[in-house]
């Protein structure tokens, strides 16, 4: 592949997982519904988990796997594995907080009967 | 040295025992109290040397306690009126709630005081400061009565004074790097002169909010009032007392050695006059004897800003004699409307009247006090208003004296009430019943009326330890051959020798007393308010026909102008003001989720937009 | 060697998940266990602070990783002292919630542990991690234990306060991470002490706009305004002892995360200077806000908040100076605003809407824990001889020896603020009279007894401040030397 146009690619990669960022952050803030809430929370770090990954990919390189095919084959050029790792258990993490979310969102639902963000405002000043 | 950490281990262990003691029993509580007052005390004057000094360390401050002959005359107020007033407490406090409480705090008030005068670095000082506060202000809170406002009122003046000092203090330990006051004194005179006019001013407004001076004066007459008489007495006579203290040191030992150091003085002299002519005004508007002695102490305050202001030594010496005087009387007049308010219930000039047969002592020590308060010979009042006055034409401050003449004659109109208003007039049946208050509240008052009246005729008595502290503030000694006899001297080189004068007065005012004392058991008629008669009309039951109602209503709409500007509603209206604005700026917690994650995003873009001013 | 930090971490997780299942064998172990470990963790971590503050720091290797390639826990001076801190309060928060709990059963209960066990895992494990990843997972475990936490009770507004907690907490989340990958891309390594010598390589404009996502992202759990929206909500909503956690040991950990990267492994000058501005922006924000509460525990909460605005001034100075006395200002603040909330929280126990009004007249009742309250209400305030006195004094000293005048009298105009409406609650408990629908519960002993401990400890610090400053000097003059900090890590071999 080309340089430039890998160059290209890669900001276009990165542009992508910006807006996909953007798209959350303006769904958790615009949105009214709870529900539309955590979604845009949600998406909003599906996003930077895409940014990550590919903050971390090398041109042309493989799985950061020591298997037959890496040593054996002419390609011996990586992908970083650490931006990966790190991936990996922000998964985690952003699963573990969108449950808890989600049950907030029910106990809040019970409690107030609606969803409506702006009418959930017992707690101010 | 070790006298010190003794003194003051009695006076903290004392105040926690006493305060755990009235579980057990209340007799083993009041001489516990005592003990833990009165022991200190002989401690102090038996065991404490001057210029013994006991430097220690706590977290990483060095710390300096000692005395000098200076603060040796306010240890002697503190602890001499502290006796006296604790034991007046014992007999003030029976049968009262919460008598652990009070006890608790009258011993931990006279300990910060004296931790305040024995204090020689900016902590310790600081620290019995605060304690001081406190301490009182949970005095001034003792009855429960208006406390949101008048208690809250006391302990913000007070907190900005020491704030203000707080910042002085923590500014000269930028400089010199230690918290000794020998050290700010030595660097003083290298500071900058922006500095050099800061820090004064830092340390006077401290020192100006508890003597109660003018324009921060506004909480004393709720608080004085509140606290319990016996403390009280304490209060308007040794604490205030801390704020002239502090005043002096700050004045003879910073501001003297300033070019410009003329103007604070001139500024603070016009503010204590201004204090004592418009306390004087308010005192006499009041109908309660303790709101009027109130205004009286802040008036009387105002007396002693100005003689310590002037800045000559006589001024100082009027000053600080005024101080020690104030002391005696205020305290006992303090402790004689306690006493009327035990025995009656009530301090209103409109309720009480012609008790001076029922509580003849508390009447004797009252007008002793009165005497000495209105500046009258042979009391020590007039010694100290006469120094006064010297000290004030011999600096040419004529306007000033005007003032303070002003101040000085008006206030008898509250005197003559007070005295008039609680002990003579018709005796109505409703105070039949009422006896002399108890020993222990009498014999103080009267031992300090006896104090008075030995300082009027021999004023050198305390005018030499006061000498001496004015030697050890660095004076030199111009009257020291006037302290040796008892006279009085003025401008013009006439030394008046007072003693034949003095028992020439004693002695006519003996005779008229026993003449009327006399006559009045033999040819008065007993009449009661309701025995008048009203231009032709007869008085309803239910009007108050007490003389005292509306007693100087001529004087008061006369000088009606002055007293229409309270400053206290423009603090009131200010304070409002602020808990409005602080009302509005909590709305930023709108309590949407959604608007404070916005908060986020937009401090984040913010701070990214100008992060080349910023890092 | 006397322990290994790793326990720190390994014990109250593992506890945290043993809980359930010991709840099955007998239903007391699930109270019993965490103090248990607590105290375990004390003593070991009061051993280890003994020994490092004579032989210097320890670093730990996990999984024979040697830095910087594997992740490292350090137990400095600095960090042991604010993790025992933290052990010593989640101590007292189980002391105190031992039967603080008993109304609500064995289910709930067991949660509770549950969460508080990993609430200070993740907690102690912010403070020691030498590694900016390992730190973003402590700081998610303490987040999602937090929203457990505060949404504690069912029958309230819980739920919802945990709601906005989750939802910055998760912004927080995101910032994190997106400032820890600019790092990661521009130096290819997470090792704090690697990162921290090598970040002078780093181009500025990257090195700034990453150190500005950190500190939005830690200043949302440090409460720093205009982040903390969820604080006072989830203060106000959490159970008292939780309050007490939140304001003692979350805070704790995250006000130690922006300190970290600001004083060891940035080198941006300017953001001393912007510690600065936001702290004292929370400061006064937080106490004009405190001022106009109706409520006790929100109250606290905004005090809370702008003790901690405080805090971060106080470091701002970045002198030894100030590191020491924002150091002695948290130590304080954990212990008196801990006392605060457990004892504010028995005086409006059985009310539903938690007024200021409902405390009224309680010292007829609650005499102990009126004083209690009392005494930490004028100790936090400042007043001497009280613990919170030494602190502001030297935050004081240290704000006049850097020349910040300005800051220095708006500190000061602030405590007159924070006296005011701390002054008008104890008049309220002491002179007031109680209202008719107030039912007060007595403290159970165990809550009494914690509460009398860090009475106590408000007392001794007061009166003898010495015992603690030593440890205080040595912990800020180890955070002051970053050199040090990066070959102590960076010089150990597999």
């Amino acid at each position: 592949m080309d340089s430039s146009l890998f160059q290209l690619l890669n900001y276009g990669v990165y542009g992508t997982a910006i807006l996909v960022m953007l798209i959350g952050l303006y769904g958790a803030l615009v949105k009214k519904s709870l529900l539309k809430v955590v979604i845009g929370l949600s998406v909003m770090e599906s996003g930077l988990n895409l940014l990550i990954v590919a903050l971390g990919y090398l041109k042309g390189g493989t799985a950061p796997i020591f298997s037959e095919g890496f040593l054996n084959g002419s390609n011996k050029i990586m992908v970083d594995p650490v931006p990966q790792a790190l991936v990996l258990t922000a998964i985690v993490i952003g699963f573990g907080v969108t449950a808890v979310a989600l049950s907030l969102v029910i106990r809040l639902y019970r409690h107030h009967g609606t969803l409506n963000i702006d009418e959930i405002r017992n707690l101010k000043w | 040295m070790e006298t010190y950490s003794i003194i003051f281990a009695i006076f903290l262990g004392g105040a926690v025992l006493t305060y755990f003691a009235g579980k057990l029993n209340s007799i083993l509580q009041d001489i516990l109290f005592l003990g833990s007052v009165l022991v200190p005390t002989y401690l102090f004057f038996s065991g404490v040397s001057f210029g013994s000094a006991m430097p220690f360390s706590l977290e990483g401050i060095s710390l300096l306690w000692g005395i000098d002959h200076y603060s040796w005359l306010f240890a002697l107020i503190v602890l001499g009126l502290g006796s006296l007033a604790a034991v007046y407490a014992i007999g003030y406090m029976k049968g009262k709630e919460r008598k652990g409480y009070f006890y608790f705090n009258f011993i931990l008030s006279v300990m910060s005081m004296l931790g305040i005068v024995v204090s020689q670095d900016l902590i310790s000082f600081f620290i019995f400061w605060e304690i001081m506060t406190w301490s009182s202000y949970l005095m001034v809170i003792y009855n429960g009565k208006d406390i949101q406002r008048v208690g809250i009122k006391y302990f913000v003046f007070s907190a900005i004074g020491a704030y203000a000092m707080l910042m002085g203090i923590v500014i000269v330990h930028s400089i010199t790097h230690t918290f000794f006051i020998e050290d700010m004194i030595q660097a003083y005179g290298h500071m900058s002169l922006q500095l050099q006019i800061w820090i004064p001013i830092l340390f006077l407004i401290a020192f100006a909010v508890k003597a109660a001076m003018m324009p921060l004066h506004v909480w004393a007459p709720g608080a004085y009032s509140n606290a319990p008489m016996a403390y009280t007495s304490l209060f308007s006579g040794a604490l205030s007392k801390m704020g002239v203290y502090g005043m002096v040191l700050i004045l003879v030992t910073l501001v003297s050695r300033l070019p410009q150091g003329i103007w604070f003085r001139e500024v603070l002299a016009w503010l204590g006059g201004i204090t004592a002519a418009v306390g004087t005004l308010w005192a006499i508007k009041q109908d309660d004897a303790k709101k009027l002695l109130a205004y009286s102490s802040v008036a009387q305050l105002g007396y002693i800003i100005t003689g310590v202001a002037i800045g000559t030594e006589l001024g100082m010496l009027a000053g600080l004699f005024l101080a020690v005087m104030h002391a005696l009387f205020k305290g006992t007049l303090f402790m004689a409307v306690g006493a009327i308010e035990k025995q009656t219930g009530t301090t209103n000039f409109t309720e009480i009247t012609g008790l001076i047969r029922k509580m003849p002592w508390t009447f004797l020590a009252s007008l002793m006090s009165i005497i000495a308060l209105a500046g009258i010979p042979p009391l020590g009042g007039f010694v100290g208003k006469w120094m006064l006055y010297e000290s004030l034409i011999t600096s040419d401050h004529y306007l000033l004296v005007i003032l303070i003449f002003f101040a000085s004659t008006a206030g008898f109109l509250y005197c003559y009430k007070f005295l008039f208003g609680f002990f003579l007039g018709q005796e109505e049946k409703e105070w039949e019943h009422v006896k002399e208050a108890p020993a222990t509240m009498v014999v103080p008052m009267i031992l300090m009326s006896v104090f008075m009246f030995v300082l009027g005729t021999f004023p050198g008595i305390i005018l030499k330890p006061i000498n001496n502290g004015l030697m050890d503030l660095g004076f030199v000694d111009s009257y020291k051959h006037l302290w040796e006899t008892s006279v009085i001297f003025n401008n013009w080189g006439d030394h008046v020798i007072l003693q034949p004068i003095l028992y020439s007065i004693i002695a006519i005012f003996l005779f008229f007393l026993i003449l009327v004392v006399w006559k009045g058991y033999k040819g008065t008629r007993y009449v009661t308010t309701k025995d008048i008669s009203t231009s032709g009309e007869v008085p309803k039951e239910d009007e108050n026909l007490t003389f005292s109602v509306g007693f100087t209503q001529p004087f008061l709409r006369a000088v009606a102008p002055v007293m229409r500007r309270q400053i206290d509603k423009y603090y009131t209206e200010f304070a409002k003001g602020l808990e409005g604005l602080f009302e509005f700026m909590r709305r930023i917690y709108t309590g949407n989720a959604q608007t404070y994650a916005l908060y986020v995003v937009v401090f984040v873009v913010i701070v990214l937009l100008f992060k080349d001013v910023l890092f | 060697m006397v322990g290994t930090p790793v326990l720190f971490v390994a014990i109250p997780l593992l506890a945290a998940f043993l809980i359930p299942l010991l709840g099955m064998i007998w239903k007391e172990l699930v109270r019993i266990v965490p103090g248990l470990v607590l105290m375990y963790l004390m003593v070991l971590s009061i051993n280890l602070l003994n020994h490092v503050l004579v032989s210097g720091p320890i670093v730990e290797v996990i999984a024979g990783w040697a830095p910087p390639f594997g992740i490292n826990l350090v137990f400095s001076a600095f960090s042991g002292f604010l993790v025992t801190l933290m052990i010593f309060l989640g101590l007292v928060v189980w002391l105190y919630s031992y039967r603080f709990k008993r109304n609500v059963g064995f289910e709930p209960a067991k949660k509770y542990f549950l969460l508080l066990m990993m609430l200070i895992t993740g907690a102690v494990g912010i403070v020691l991690t030498g590694d900016i990843f390992n730190m973003f997972v402590f700081i998610e475990i303490t987040g999602i234990s937090g929203y457990g936490l505060t949404a504690f009770y069912t029958g309230r507004d819980s739920a919802e306060a945990s709601f906005k907690y989750l939802m910055l907490g998760s912004i927080a989340s995101t910032l994190l991470l997106l400032a820890i990958m600019i790092l990661y891309s521009q130096l290819g390594t997470l090792n704090m002490a690697e990162i921290a010598s090598k970040i002078h390589t780093v181009n500025p404009t990257y090195k700034v706009i990453s150190l500005i996502l950190f500190i939005s992202a830690l200043g949302i759990e440090a409460e720093i305004f205009p982040l903390n929206g969820w604080a006072p909500d989830a203060y106000a909503e959490a159970p008292g002892p939780v309050g007490a956690a939140f304001a003692g040991i979350v805070v704790k950990a995250s006000v130690y995360a922006i300190i970290r990267y600001i004083f060891t492994i940035f080198d941006i000058s300017g953001a001393y200077s912007f510690l600065i501005i936001i702290g004292m922006m929370t400061l006064i924000i937080a106490e004009t806000a405190a001022i106009r509460q109706d409520k006790l525990k929100r109250m606290l909460a905004y005090s809370s908040i702008g003790q901690m605005g405080l805090v971060l001034v106080a470091f701002g100075f970045g002198t030894e100076e100030g590191v020491f006395a924002a150091l002695f200002l948290m130590l304080n603040h954990a212990i008196i605003k801990s006392l605060l909330f457990l004892s504010g929280s028995y005086l409006v126990y059985n009310s539903k809407d938690k007024k200021i009004v409902e405390v009224n007249g309680m010292h007829k009742f609650l005499p102990i824990t009126s004083f209690l309250f009392a005494l930490g209400a004028f100790a936090i305030v400042g007043l001497p001889p009280f613990a919170g006195f030494w602190s502001k004094l030297s935050v004081l000293t240290a704000a006049a020896d850097s020349h910040m005048l300005f800051v220095l009298a708006l500190v000061l105009i602030v405590s007159v603020i924070e006296l005011v409406y701390y002054l008008r609650v104890v008049n309220r408990i002491y002179f007031f009279k109680k209202g008719e629908n107030v039912d007060p519960k007595k403290p159970t002993f165990n809550a009494l007894l914690a509460m009398i401990v860090l009475g106590a400890l408000i007392l001794v610090i007061g009166f003898y401040p010495d015992v603690i400053t030593g440890v205080i000097h040595k912990a800020s003059a180890d955070l002051m030397d970053k050199t040090k900090y990066i070959n102590d890590v960076l010089s150990i071999k597999q």
